[in-house]
């Protein structure tokens, strides 16, 4: 663990050291460096599950994936990140960059802990390091409207958290995930138990986001800069998913009867967020609300508390991380060409930079679920547990499906085919690192679909 | 009649043509030479930035941009009538409770089979 946090660490005083002609190359390839050591978590030797166990942070198969995934993401963002500031002044850069790495090893830590409340501090402590990218780096006025709605939405839904912690933590004794897993079911009777679920719940329901109180994503995911965007879609997100994982398993009887709402929520959600996509005229707000539809199926997933609910949530997560990434990343490549986000005004760029809309193609059939691509591989498995769970769900994932098709087809259609607009000229052709950060977004992808075993979480 | 002379090679828009003028009001026509004149100004406007040999970005619509704003923020314009009240509740209260009740008679119905053993569960290793 501490071979991966350290040089996470030691990436800040490379961000203020390096000379500023070597800034951008010698922090890509520290981090990349650290993605590419932090792969070696993928293999878990462990029986009891528990990997790279220390006293405070271990790792396991349902954490490994989102870690890596977290890793994977930072070079990524420094690649998509390095356009857009150039025009900055020299230590504006090297604070972003600082902003970057801390935000990845608050994640580090929250995915790694074992502890539930240093997941819960971490969780909280990841607010910050994004405040302060959506805010100050965002383009339009409207992203402090955006960093206000995010910043409460999301803390007025853990501190019920952080209460339920901590009367757990008195009732238990204990909130070390290696012994909450095995201590005895809760009696949970009362009402006020029953407020208590909520409590545990309503934070991760509010990040991953549950479509009642999803407002805040389409305002902050569009404000936020590209690499914002990114490790908001990405990751940011899966915390929420992985929180909801990991404190299910401590909330069981009441789960049957309560979890209903929300449920019903996410798949409804699925559908009405779908729907609005087919009315979006910006480009980031179509991929922002397609975040939305497909978390909304992970939270399905995850409240019917089956093992292939579960896994396919997990890989629906990882899928949909990989995916929305790149979606933001090719909106970005857009948007830094047109400097405006509105899907009209940047069409039929298929005549103009024929190698950008080959990845648009690819980023779009993932976003659709295409097989056999991972994506698929999540969805399937959810909406076949959420099948067995009860037949009816069919109704709403199935036409779920067919929104998402929809939509994807739309934005592919939109920004790529038909005629390009008149008044438009002196479109720079595609950068090397643009085709380089598509590349490093669908490789993955595509190699999951080899061995997809390591994002199958605890089935595997 | 007007004072109004198209641009060389333009061709006269058809509010002013004179073999059109017979049964018109002079007000009408004062009106027509006067929104053709705003239209020529813009199509101008547009024409000089669009042919501008320095411009790098794109030309800037004002009304696409109201547009694009009107339609991202529907909330200022929204007013409860009964239409809309209608919309709400159609699509965003009642098919929450018609799926809650669906679902959960459904679960019930899967439960009491459950605890009546009839109802036919195969083992499946994973699920």
């Amino acid at each position: 663990m501490l071979k991966i946090l350290i040089p996470t660490l030691m990436l800040i005083p490379t961000a203020w050291g390096a000379p500023a002609k070597w800034l951008w190359p010698t922090t890509l390839a520290h981090s990349l460096v650290i993605a590419l050591i932090s792969l070696t978590w993928l293999k878990n030797m462990s029986e009891t599950g528990w990997t790279s166990l220390g006293l405070y942070m271990a790792t396991d198969p349902l954490s490994t994936p989102l870690l890596v995934l977290t890793c994977w993401l930072l070079p990524l963002m420094i690649l998509a990140s390095q356009n857009h500031t150039a025009l900055e002044p020299l230590n504006r850069q090297r604070m972003y960059i600082t902003l970057l790495t801390s935000l990845q090893f608050f994640l580090i830590l929250a995915f790694s802990a074992t502890e539930v409340i240093m997941f819960y501090v971490m969780f909280e402590a990841t607010l910050i390091p994004t405040l302060i990218i959506i805010t100050r780096w965002g383009n339009q006025t409207e992203r402090l409207n955006a960093g206000i709605y995010f910043l409460f939405y999301t803390l007025a839904g853990s501190l019920p958290l952080l209460v339920a912690l901590l009367l757990l933590q008195n009732s238990t004794g204990t909130l070390s995930l290696l012994t909450l897993q095995f201590s005895d079911p809760l009696q949970l009777t009362s009402y006020a138990d029953k407020l208590w679920w909520a409590g545990c719940l309503l934070a991760f329901l509010v990040k991953m986001p549950l479509y009642g109180v999803h407002l805040w994503l389409p305002k902050a995911h569009v404000e936020a800069p590209v690499a914002g965007s990114m490790i908001l879609a990405a990751v940011l997100l899966k915390l929420g998913g992985y929180g909801m994982m990991r404190m299910i398993v401590m909330l069981d009887p009441l789960t049957k009867d309560l979890s209903y709402p929300f449920i019903i929520f996410a798949l409804w959600g699925v559908i009405m967020t779908g729907s609005i996509c087919l009315r979006q005229t910006d480009l980031k707000s179509l991929i922002a609300y397609s975040s939305v539809s497909h978390m909304g199926l992970v939270v399905g997933g995850i409240l019917i508390q089956t093992p292939w609910g579960f896994s396919g949530a997990l890989i629906l997560m990882i899928a949909h991380g990989l995916t929305s990434s790149a979606l933001f990343c090719l909106a970005n490549t857009n948007y830094e060409r047109t400097h405006s986000r509105t899907m009209l005004l940047a069409r039929g760029l298929q005549m103009v930079l024929p190698l950008m809309t080959a990845w648009w193609f690819i980023a779009s059939l993932a976003n659709l679920a295409l097989p056999p691509l991972p994506n698929l591989m999540g969805e399937l498995m959810i909406i076949t547990s959420l099948f067995n769970w009860s037949w009816w769900t069919l109704a709403l994932t199935g036409a779920g499906t067919l929104i998402t098709a929809s939509y994807s087809l739309y934005m592919f259609l939109m920004t790529q085919r038909g005629p390009i607009p008149a008044h438009m000229i002196a479109l720079e052709p595609t950068h090397s690192r643009e085709h380089l950060l598509m590349a490093l977004h669908l490789l993955p992808l595509v190699l999951l679909m080899l061995k997809p075993e390591l994002i199958w979480g605890w089935a595997y | 009649m007007a004072d109004y002379r198209e641009a060389p090679l333009a061709s006269r828009p058809k509010t002013l043509d004179p073999n059109e003028y017979f049964n018109l009001s002079p007000n009408h026509r004062r009106s027509e030479e006067d929104r053709a004149a705003l239209r020529a100004n813009l199509k101008r406007q547009y024409q000089t930035q669009l042919n501008n040999p320095h411009r790098k970005e794109l030309v800037e619509d004002p009304a696409l941009t109201r547009w694009v704003y009107a339609r991202a923020n529907p909330y200022l314009t929204f007013k409860p009538t009964f239409k809309t009240s209608l919309m709400g509740a159609m699509f965003g209260v009642v098919p929450l409770f018609v799926l809650y009740y669906v679902f959960k008679t459904d679960r019930d119905r899967k439960e009491e089979q459950i605890k009546a053993g009839t109802l036919e569960r195969k083992f499946s290793l994973s699920s």
